[in-house]
């Protein structure tokens, strides 16, 4: 920590008020609500209501369904984190490595960040529109009949692919920063340690890179989590029917569409303790490396 | 030890060296290869959404998404902007885009000044519950929105926000992003400073505006353009925040565009609806190639 | 100025804010879009020209999901409209909460509005009544599904609109797939042929005399003769005599207007929007039932959607909503929507007023949803009633598709579906006490 350089008692309260205030009643309030709701079953208009202790719980673990569920969001989040990292890698070493057009690239390849993910899945309902969409005769053609919203797995599909065109960008742009801040030096010497390129990037560039694909990885199982939300719903249309969704999505269906506050809520805490696992092993991997270098 | 680069090639074989060019060619051309196609990759969605909002309805309704130019651009812009609908008629491109702007200006200002005052806080002062704060603070990082979603609707529906700007932009404010920014960033900055204002007679709120503010100056721009970006994609949020139409924002109106797109009572305004998702790429779309270096700044260093 | 024009001027300003003062206005949040929006929007500013003590402002509020849930959100804010429409699925979860609402049949009768539930279309009456019969939301897109085909598809196939199952798929179905048309789509499984599927063969729907008495519901779904239908379906499917395209409604509502499906199940309601969109000749007639199930066929019950007065409003504010009630059910009203829309008109006047305009003689699909709705009646035709209705519908739209992208087998669907409604019925009953 830096040394403190002034010390007013009131100075600091006062500068921190708004942000702790915000917190306090949009933060800690919901989340401490979220916990309490879902120990009840509850009538939507408030009136009436039960405890049910776990019950909410137990109804979860016991629903086929949301075991189905949380496959597809494994399944999901594992494919979309992959592939965008892959291709933002990808495109990174390549526009690393290329002199000429370099800039150029570089924008066409960010520019999509700034796409709100329902529009990337406006996008996505044109694209996989049934019968006539682009990829949908794409896949036609190589002899297979594409149905968005029909089959189970071309959905499936189509809710990836948008997703991951929609990661590309923010990879691309931390691989690329990443790569740029290896040192001349430790480059030259790698070309003249190792013959092909190929082994020089594994051997040489990918573990220096090793910090930033850490924290991307993380950062892409957030973002197929939760961010995802917008291309989901845009692109399954509000209906839910047989289609796969992410439990970040079910939270939703179940809580807004459907008026089962005990039930979402209880969703709602089991991916708190997901997002908390997820953030303390995080931070435990990066004490450790911290404490061995 | 072998050399092998075009860097230094040796003088004597020339065969080798022909053939090494040709390599070194052949790879650099792969290269492009590679980030052509991912360029295309990238663009081509956009490319025939912009290109089809110039068609007419029939023309995706029949075949899809159009290659090529027609005669409905701005025909089809000229209604997604200005055509109303609603009882009220509050509803247009126009009230979108404003309330799309405030959302973006109103939440990237709202959060760097509110996570700048904090950051000052605890990186410059020692007061008791420094460390407790930090950790009030810290915590909001692990609970996305979209968690706890419907309780934070309820209190803010509660609070009598629902329809207004500040329970649209507020709430989204409580995440500690840009506090983090900040306090790395002061971290950063040399204690001379500190010791000099000091010297001088300089008081926290003189050190804090004459002088970190505008040595932030790069940062607060970097941050601004990530945060209006955020703000201006939010989508959860205010769908589920603003039932009001005079309300709603360019990207919320993508339901409505959906929606539009399956109604079965009449035919759906289809190229319309893509003149308006043009638009609501558009701002921030510019505004991150515009101000690349500052974005790219921005996320690299909020973010580690 | 002089002192006289002075007073004048503030006399009449105070003349015009009290007249704006003395004028009640309520609010309506409904769930129609697009071309049924517009409509509903006529209604309210016809009724504000109509008089000038109320103003009625509607707001469109998404889907009918979205609208049933941004009014109980601001029911609990205490920002609720007065006017909430809320959907067929819905109508439990309304009427459940008993202090949400003013009972449509009370509103009328203290606002000396007259008041007879005869007054309506038998179909119509009782969906969204209590048990002992009081209406309490009144009816107002009232739509049932019917049967939409293509003349000219089915003349070319030499075959006429099928009255039964039996007959589809034995002489209908297979002489227009010669024909090369696919014979037939439907747009709402669980509407269509589940809740109206039980109506139309007079088949108990859940236990609680179909859910609207009190206690535990436990949904009948898991009986043979829906089975065999979707058994039916999934070989037709097979055949290529049936296609679905998803749970989207107009995903499978396009394909009959390009003229590749010749038979479309829809609602009463899609007729206003057809007769706009298509270029070929298409008419409709009453929805096919099973003769191997019943040999008398009964009505089926209404979709659609019911406007619920609001609780927590003044008395003034009442008086308003329920002049506009009156107004919304007048005949000419009525016709208006019927007409515009499809909807059906749900009195007895409008619909003589129609029959009188003669216009049934130069449309007569239009009167298809109202004649089925006033089939004889039966033990089971009345409507239902059953909490957390909405995913119930979500369950049976999954296990549905499962069954006709042939995930799963019949059997299994319907084990799941009945252990799933159960389960969110039991707990729903939970939430009431």
């Amino acid at each position: 920590m830096k040394r403190a350089a002034f010390s007013s008692p009131w100075m600091p309260v006062l500068l921190l008020l708004p942000q702790v205030s915000i917190i306090f009643v949009f933060f800690y309030w919901p989340a401490f609500e979220a916990l309490e709701s879902s120990f009840y079953l509850q009538d939507p208009f408030g009136f009436t209501g039960t405890f049910v202790g776990f019950e909410n719980y137990l109804t979860l673990f016991q629903n086929s369904e949301y075991l189905r569920i949380s496959i597809f969001t494994l399944v999901f989040t594992v494919s979309v984190t992959f592939f965008s990292l892959a291709f933002g890698l990808l495109f990174a070493v390549k526009a690393d490595k290329v002199i000429r057009g370099a800039s150029t690239y570089k924008t066409l390849l960010m520019w999509v960040y700034a796409v709100a993910p329902p529009v990337a899945g406006i996008l996505g309902v044109s694209l996989f529109y049934q019968g006539h969409g682009l990829i949908t005769q794409l896949f036609g053609f190589f002899g297979h009949e594409f149905v968005i919203g029909v089959n189970y797995y071309d959905t499936g599909f189509a809710l990836i692919a948008v997703s991951i065109w929609k990661q590309v960008p923010i990879n691309f742009i931390f691989f690329l920063s990443g790569l740029q801040s290896v040192p001349r030096s430790i480059r030259e010497a790698a070309m003249i340690d190792n013959r092909s390129s190929s082994g020089r990037f594994w051997t040489i560039t990918f573990p220096l890179l090793a910090p930033t694909a850490f924290f991307l990885l993380i950062t892409n199982i957030t973002y197929a989590m939760f961010d995802t939300f917008g291309v989901i719903d845009v692109m399954l249309r509000s209906e839910p029917g047989n289609n796969p969704m992410t439990l970040t999505y079910k939270v939703y269906v179940d809580g807004f569409r459907g008026g089962d506050l005990g039930g979402s809520s209880a969703q709602s805490v089991i991916l708190m303790l997901l997002v908390l696992a997820l953030t303390i092993f995080q931070f435990r991997l990066i004490e450790r490396r911290i404490h061995y270098t | 030890m072998t050399v092998t680069d075009t860097f230094s090639t040796p003088p004597a074989v020339t065969a080798v060296k022909v053939k090494k060019r040709f390599r070194v060619k052949r790879e650099t051309l792969i290269d492009h290869l590679i980030l052509v196609l991912g360029a295309l990759f990238m663009l081509f969605p956009v490319v025939l959404t912009f290109m089809t909002s110039s068609y007419d309805n029939l023309a995706f309704a029949k075949s899809g998404l159009q290659f090529g130019w027609s005669d409905q651009f701005f025909e089809n812009y000229e209604r997604a902007m200005f055509e109303t609908s609603g009882f009220t008629g509050a509803i247009d491109g126009v009230s979108m885009l404003t309330n799309s702007l405030i959302l973006g200006f109103g939440f990237a200002i709202g959060k760097i000044v509110i996570s700048m005052m904090a950051a000052y806080a605890i990186v410059y002062f020692r007061f008791r519950f420094a460390t407790l704060s930090f950790w009030i603070i810290f915590t909001t990082l692990l609970l996305p929105l979209e968690v706890r979603i419907l309780p934070s609707y309820e209190v803010v529906q509660g609070l009598g926000l629902g329809n207004t700007y500040t329970g649209l932009i507020v709430p989204l404010i409580a995440s500690a992003t840009g506090t983090f920014f900040f306090r790395q960033f002061f971290r950063s900055v040399p204690e001379e400073l500190v010791e000099a204002a000091r010297i001088d007679g300089a008081g926290p709120v003189k050190f804090f505006i004459d002088i970190l503010v505008p040595l932030s100056k790069t940062m607060i721009a970097a941050l601004f353009i990530i945060m209006f970006v955020y703000g201006w994609n939010q989508y959860l949020w205010p769908t589920l925040i603003t039932t009001d139409e005079g309300m709603f924002t360019l990207v919320r109106g993508i339901k409505n565009i959906i929606q539009s797109f399956t109604d079965s009572s009449s035919v759906p305004e289809f190229t319309v609806g893509f003149a308006l998702t043009t638009i609501t790429m558009l701002p921030p779309v510019l505004i991150v190639i515009f101000f690349q270096s500052w974005f790219v700044k921005g996320l690299t260093e909020s973010d580690k | 100025m002089s002192l006289r024009k002075l007073l004048a001027a503030g006399l009449a300003a105070t003349m015009f804010s009290t007249t704006a003062f003395a004028e009640t206005n309520i609010t309506w949040w409904h769930a129609m879009g697009g071309q049924l929006g517009e409509t509903v929007n006529k209604i309210a500013t016809d009724f504000n020209a109509s008089q000038d003590e109320y103003k009625i402002t509607p707001v469109f509020k998404g889907t009918y999901e979205e609208a049933l849930t941004a009014g109980i959100a601001s029911f609990r804010a205490g920002e609720h409209p007065n006017i909430l429409q809320v959907f067929d699925a819905g109508a439990a979860t309304v009427i459940g909460a008993k202090g949400a609402t003013v009972p449509v049949e009370d509103l009328l009768n203290e606002n000396g509005v007259k008041f007879d539930i005869n007054d309506y279309i038998a179909g119509v009456r009782y969906f969204y009544a209590d048990a002992n019969g009081k209406m309490i939301g009144m009816p107002f897109n009232s739509s049932t599904p019917i049967m939409y085909f293509n003349e000219e598809a089915l003349a070319k196939a030499g075959v006429s609109a099928p009255k039964t199952w039996e007959e589809f798929a034995e002489t209908t179905a297979p002489a227009l797939k010669e024909a090369g048309y696919i014979p037939l789509a439907q747009s709402h499984l669980p509407w269509i042929f589940t809740e109206n599927f039980f109506s139309r063969h007079n088949l108990e729907f859940a236990t609680n005399n179909n859910g609207y008495d009190e206690g535990v519901t436990e949904i009948k779904v898991n009986t043979p003769e829906i089975k065999a239908h979707f058994t039916a379906l999934k070989e037709w499917k097979d055949a290529g005599l049936f296609e679905w395209y998803g749970t989207g409604w107009g995903d499978n509502q396009n394909p009959f207007e390009e003229e590749k499906v010749a038979i479309w199940l829809g609602s009463s309601g899609s007729f206003g929007g057809l007769k706009e969109k298509v270029g070929f000749k298409f008419s409709a007639t009453l929805l096919p039932y099973w003769e191997g199930v019943t040999k008398e066929p009964k009505q089926t019950f209404i979709g659609g959607a019911a406007l619920f007065a609001m609780a927590g409003k003044s008395a003034e504010e009442n008086k308003a909503t329920a002049e506009f009630f009156q107004y919304l059910t007048s005949p000419e009203v009525q016709y208006m929507w019927h007409k515009e829309t499809g909807y059906v008109p749900v009195t007895e006047a409008a619909y003589e007023l129609a029959k009188e305009d003669g216009y049934y003689k130069e449309s007569p699909a239009a009167e298809v949803g109202i004649q089925q709705l006033q089939l004889p009646a039966g033990e089971w035709t009345k409507g239902y009633r059953m909490g957390f209705y909405v995913q119930i519908r979500d369950v049976m739209n999954r296990e549905y598709g499962r069954i006709l992208t042939g995930e799963t087998s019949v059997e299994d669907a319907f084990a799941t579906i009945e252990k799933e409604s159960n389960a969110l019925l039991a707990r729903f009953a939970k939430t009431q006490g």
